[in-house]
């Protein structure tokens, strides 16, 4: 360093140009808080100059309040930030740390280690490509390492650092190191991890031993400092170049009428002006006329690059298509088996629909099985119905519609993919695409020469749904059933499907969990599309308690083919009607999950139809809808 | 060829004067300028006397009458699959090998002939060392890295082979049918060459194969890979990490990775490698890939892939603006990022009447050249109020004329995606916070609640009232900031730069006197003192250092030799060391 510093002072322009070519490399550190883990970061902070006096002054502060090393100063505490994990001595969320050697940027993202936040894991390893993973020497290789492992080679880190740490407390025996080691490989290849190159390093973070110099206490160790071998790692960017070429279009650029350009990010891949190339999922073709930037036209682009193309060709490309080369296009599909990680609170049902982002396409997906859920600590397989938060599993999903995309093993930019909720909008799982289904590339649709609109005619009426949601007991067949009697007398062509007569035939296999429940109404909600697409009014009456399932049953029709009509009766009056004794039955404990006692009922926000049972009779409801529909030109 | 033999008479009769006049005793530049043959060819012919005596002086007739050394047609199969396979000896093949091996057979033949028959069996390769010569991309790795290269396998007695990996097609025989085979090469610059195709269950045993015979052939080897980057699995990288007797390079064009030697150590292997540590530091200084990219490279894309997420999403975008230098960054960035279209946003500055004079001009010249719409908006209750930092103190200064006026300037206008230029290197909350940081209806942060960001992919869905916070320089640090601005020429407050100031010393702090609004305390008068400012802000609230910096690089060295970190002058944070955190969980941004 003193040479460093010396060039500084003496020719700032020289150090410069020579920082200039500097790389950068993300990597993760993954630990169990005893671990030592943020003693390791705060010492390769302090080692590498990144802290300045007074955050040490901040810290040598702390330390008198919160610190465990005595005397010495705790670097655990210059790492740890948010406030409640200061005083808790835990780190409870990801944070990134940024150090400089003379030969990189780094950037790490600091997880923790607890089974509680794999999803915090998974975060920070999606963008790492290194892992650094910690065991205490004293207790060798846990659960948690396995578990760390794994999920850097889930997540596709090529680049593996068992880190030994606190040798110093096992008198830095090289035995204790060798014994660690070798349980360590027979983990990974015995349960065949994709990690390509792992090394192990005997560390003591506390005195700085094997960190960015050698130390005098492990004489028998001979292989690089961890200092050394991060600046020596390949980076991801240069391993990206030999792929095929990847474009995500992020957004159309049309400042005016000549120019329509597509800007993204280099995913993969290299192109030159004049090279051939095709747009997916669509399949079009043409060739690189520009590669825009404000510093000038370039000639060529390469992976991890912001550019703008413009093409000879005026095609249709916009926001979530891919540009690949025409020799290795990407591929497209619509399911797709996937590993996913689940992130939220709120399980995983399958049947439900969430919005997939992958690349800078965004479809809708619901997962159609879960195959099976992975046990992070065994690796086992095991059977699940639901996933639940930090919980991995491979699953089958479908989408609304074709995307670009690669598998994830052979591109992380666009094989991967996160799953949002459409109701909370939060991101709610993660995930990598496995394969391409064979059968969405073999399932067509068949072409019909007599359509729904020509049936509707036939009928002299619009077909469409009228889906009854309330509470049970609210009235739901009552009505619905005096609606489909005024109907035919008029002679209009209806089918009423009702909750109880569907669970005694088409879904009689399906109870009342919340998995179940959605599986439900999904095969109602596609038998009301193909019965809508028969020319029928169709009438459903089911107690459909959450909105993201009428949200879904609502996308699979056209927009004014669905109406909701919310038979609102206070949860006392139903109770107090109680018309098949079930509101008893679940208040005595004896019916399980009875929506409005043990299990939720979520109001429609903005229901086509609003009837109030509790002040208005059912035959002057059933009017009102009829009103509705007239004035909505159904009938 | 035959019209040679006249030639081949003369030249041996120089050769043989040649080395007539060095035993002699005549000096090697004499005897070359009497006989007209050049330095080494007299060595080579002073050499071959001494082992040989006259006879071996001469050369032998180049060429031959056609059909002469030839190798008869049925033996010529034999060879062939001879050489298609692995040799019996624990080396690969070499012409002169293959040679003994035809010789063997009955047919009299030379090394040199082999050589034609192993081109005519698409066994050859390129010369990868006369072709880099010509690369007009390879000439600064030639003569900087390769130099090196050379430099240290001769201080090793290593001898350089050029190596790769590629594949011909096999004519159909009577035996097999046509196919594709691989094989390994390596060639001396000198234009020795080896081979190895034989039939391996995979690459990593064949690359193994390969190498390990090469040993045999050579003891000491440095290796310039040109070869497909998928040989360098985890066994061969092995399998090199307990050879060291192989220095293996990779050839700058195979693009997958550096010439750094590959010492990608495994696990297994974990320790007595002396070899490594001895070299690590060459190593280091070797060639970068010119096709990585540098970290502000990269750092540079991130933001603008951040930027364009954002905007695609955003119905109603808009970019903070305060006029520091991260806000300069952020604005050059996002005219990058859009270019040739104007950034579609306007800039919005949230003004708490504090700031300094210079900033204000500085403002309203860029809002003039970039031709963005500037949106500038004050806390105009709390300015009527007379809230100012002298008499209210920093906290309810920053709680009301920016944190209150920031809420105030976004639900005025609706935005639902504000751009900042918050990194997260400036203070420890921060490093937590997200890319894109979501707000309630109320403008407050949760920390605990916040949305996981994987990959580059961005959720940008949001609840009613719910806005976002973006923040594209996240990932950048305070010497990144200035590396660009100084390989950008990024324009910044002159404020930033040392000059002649007047300032007062306050708590501590060299408070610059930007106007007549500033009460002087008891005793106080104000002194001209050459300062700079690491950050902005309200002037009452930004401590300057003193600072002989007048230019961009100067700044640098400055930030580089001082120990201080950049926030340490605003009096915000100084509350407690929890207290940033605190604020933009009210809001701040």
């Amino acid at each position: 360093m003193a040479t460093t510093k010396e060039l500084i002072k003496n020719d700032i322009a020289k150090y410069l140009s020579q920082h200039e070519t500097k790389d950068m490399l993300q990597l993760i550190t993954c630990g169990s808080v005893d671990d030592g883990k943020s003693t390791l970061i705060g010492r390769l902070l302090h080692e590498s100059q990144a802290l300045t006096e007074d955050q040490l002054e901040n810290a040598e502060t702390d330390s008198i309040k919160h610190g465990t090393q005595g005397d010495s100063l705790d670097f655990a505490l210059l790492v740890d930030g948010l406030a409640a994990e200061r005083e808790q001595g835990i780190t409870i969320d990801v944070a990134y740390r940024y150090f400089n050697t003379d030969q990189r940027k780094f950037i790490i993202a600091d997880c923790p280690g607890h089974e509680q936040y794999t999803r915090n894991m998974i975060t920070g390893a999606s963008t790492a490509e290194a892992a650094i993973i910690l065991v205490d020497a004293r207790k060798g290789i846990q659960t948690q390492t396995r578990r760390h492992t794994y999920l850097a080679s889930l997540m596709g880190i090529r680049n593996v650092v068992l880190a030994v740490n606190k040798m110093d407390l096992v008198s830095y025996a090289e035995d204790t190191f060798n014994k660690i080691v070798e349980e360590f490989n027979e983990f990974t290849q015995s349960e065949q991890l994709e990690i390509e190159s792992s090394t192990a390093i005997p560390l003591s973070a506390l005195n700085g031993d094997n960190l960015t110099a050698r130390g005098t206490n492990m004489p028998w160790y001979h292989g690089s400092t961890l200092l050394s071998l991060l600046e020596t790692m390949k980076v991801d960017q240069e391993i990206a170049l030999n792929k095929p070429f990847r474009l995500p279009v992020q957004w159309v650029n049309r400042p005016n009428l000549d120019f329509r350009g597509f800007a993204g990010t280099v995913a993969s891949g290299t192109i030159k002006t004049g090279d051939q190339v095709r747009v997916q999922p669509s399949g079009k073709t043409s060739s690189i006329e520009r590669i825009v930037t404000k510093d000038g036209d370039l000639d060529r682009a390469i992976a991890g690059q912001a550019i703008t193309l413009t093409l000879k060709d005026e095609i249709d490309i916009s926001r979530g298509d891919i540009i690949s080369t025409t020799e290795t296009p990407a591929s497209s599909a619509n399911q797709f088996e996937s590993t996913i990680v689940w992130m939220n609170e709120e399980p995983l049902l399958p049947g439900r629909q969430y919005l997939l982002k992958c690349g800078t396409s965004t479809s809708t997906a619901t997962i159609t099985d879960i195959k099976h859920e992975i046990n992070v600590d065994t690796l086992e397989q095991i059977a699940a119905k639901t996933l639940e938060i930090n919980n991995i599993g491979n699953c089958n999903i479908n989408l609304d519609r074709q995307i670009a995309f690669d598998n994830y093993e052979d591109n992380r930019a666009t094989g991967s993919f996160i799953l949002v909720d459409r109701v909370t909008n939060e991101t709610v799982g993660a995930g990598t695409l496995n394969f391409a289904l064979r059968r969405s590339q073999n399932i067509h649709m068949q072409a019909v020469d007599v359509d729904k609109g020509l049936r509707s005619e036939l009928k002299e009426q619009k077909s469409c749904v009228l889906w009854f949601t309330g509470l049970s007991g609210s009235g739901k067949s009552t009505i619905a059933n005096i609606v489909e009697a005024k109907l035919a007398k008029e002679g209009r062509h209806t089918y009423l499907l009702d909750g109880d007569n569907v669970r005694h035939g088409l879904n009689k296999d399906l109870g009342f969990t919340d998995e179940d429940r959605v599986e439900n109404i999904r095969r109602i909600g596609e038998v009301a599309r193909l019965m809508v697409d028969s020319g029928l009014i169709v009438l459903t009456a089911f107690i459909s308690p959450f909105r993201a399932e009428r949200q879904m049953a609502r996308a699979l029709l056209e927009e004014d083919e669905f109406m909701e009509v919310y038979v609102e009766t206070p949860l006392a009056v139903a109770e107090q009607r109680d018309p098949k004794g079930l509101y008893k039955k679940a208040r005595s404990g004896d019916l399980k999950n009875f929506t409005g006692i043990d299990s939720p009922y979520e109001q429609p926000e903005n229901p086509e139809m609003l009837v109030d049972t509790s002040s208005n009779s059912a035959e002057q409801c059933a009017e009102q809808i009829i009103r509705t529909l007239r004035e909505r030109g159904v009938i | 060829m035959n019209t040679g033999s006249t030639d081949t008479i003369a030249l041996n009769e120089r050769r043989r004067l040649a080395v007539k006049l060095r035993l002699e005793g005549r000096k090697l530049k004499e005897v070359s300028e009497l006989v007209d043959l050049s330095s080494p060819t007299i060595i080579t012919a002073h050499k071959q006397f001494l082992k040989g005596g006259w006879e071996a002086v001469d050369v032998k007739p180049r060429g031959r009458p056609s059909g002469e050394r030839s190798v008869p047609e049925d033996l010529l199969e034999t060879l062939s699959s001879k050489a298609f396979a692995r040799p019996e000896q624990n080396v690969p093949w070499s012409f002169s090998l293959l040679a003994d091996q035809a010789k063997k057979l009955g047919a009299d033949t030379s090394a040199r002939t082999i050589g034609k028959y192993v081109e005519q069996w698409n066994l050859g390769a390129d010369n990868l060392y006369k072709s880099a010569k010509s690369s007009d991309e390879l000439t600064d790795w030639l003569t900087n890295d390769y130099k090196k290269i050379t430099e240290t396998a001769r201080k090793q007695d290593s001898t350089i082979f050029w190596a790769g990996l590629t594949t011909c097609t096999l004519a159909k025989t009577k035996t097999t049918d046509k196919q594709i085979k691989k094989y390994l090469y390596a060639h001396t610059t000198k234009g020795q060459y080896l081979w190895l195709a034989a039939d391996h269950n995979n690459d990593a045993e064949h690359f193994i194969d390969f190498f390990g015979r090469l040993l045999n052939h050579k003891p000491k080897l440095t290796v310039i890979w040109h070869g497909h980057d998928p040989m360098l699995t985890p066994a061969t990288k092995d399998w090199l990490n307990n050879h060291v007797q192989i220095n293996f390079y990779q050839h700058p064009q195979t693009i997958m990775n550096a010439t750094q030697k590959i010492r990608t150590k495994s696990t297994a292997y974990a320790t007595n490698d002396q070899h490594i540590d001895t070299q690590a530091a060459d190593e280091r200084q070797t060639i970068k890939n010119p096709m990585t990219l540098t970290h502000l490279q990269r750092l540079e894309a991130e933001s603008i892939h951040i930027m364009r997420e954002a905007v695609a999403a955003a119905v109603k975008p808009a970019m903070l603006y305060s006029l520091g230098k991260d806000s300069s960054v952020m604005l050059h960035l996002a005219q990058k990022a859009f270019y040739p279209a104007k950034p579609p946003f306007p800039l919005v500055h949230v003004d708490t009447g504090w700031k300094f004079q210079a900033m204000y001009e500085f403002r309203d010249k860029v809002a003039k050249e970039t031709g963005l719409q500037l949106i500038v908006h004050k806390n105009i209750a709390g300015i009527d109020k007379g809230v100012n930092p002298f008499t209210h103190g920093s906290s309810i200064h920053t709680d009301i004329l920016k944190t209150e006026a920031l809420k105030q300037a976004l639900d005025k206008h609706g935005f639902d995606i504000t751009f900042g230029g918050a990194r997260r290197d400036e203070e420890k909350s921060r490093a937590k916070e997200r890319i894109l940081s979501f707000r309630n209806e109320q403008h407050r942060w949760d920390p605990k609640n916040q949305r996981p960001e994987l990959w580059n992919l961005y959720n940008t869905s949001t609840s009613p009232g719910e806005s976002i916070r973006a923040f594209p320089l996240s990932n950048w640090t305070e010497l990144d900031i200035w590396q660009y601005i100084n390989q950008e020429n990024i324009p910044v407050v002159p404020l930033y730069f040392a000059a002649e100031r007047p300032v007062v010393l306050r708590d501590g702090a060299w408070i610059m006197v930007d106007d007549d609004r500033m009460p002087m305390n008891k005793g106080e008068t104000p002194i001209m003192k050459q300062v700079r400012f690491r950050t902005l802000g309200c002037y009452p609230l930004t401590g300057a250092v003193e600072s002989e910096a007048t230019t961009v690089q100067d700044v640098i060295k400055e930030m580089l030799l001082s120990n201080n970190s950049e926030r340490q002058g605003r009096m915000i944070d100084h509350d407690s060391s929890a207290s940033m955190e605190k604020k933009k969980q009210e809001g701040y941004f």
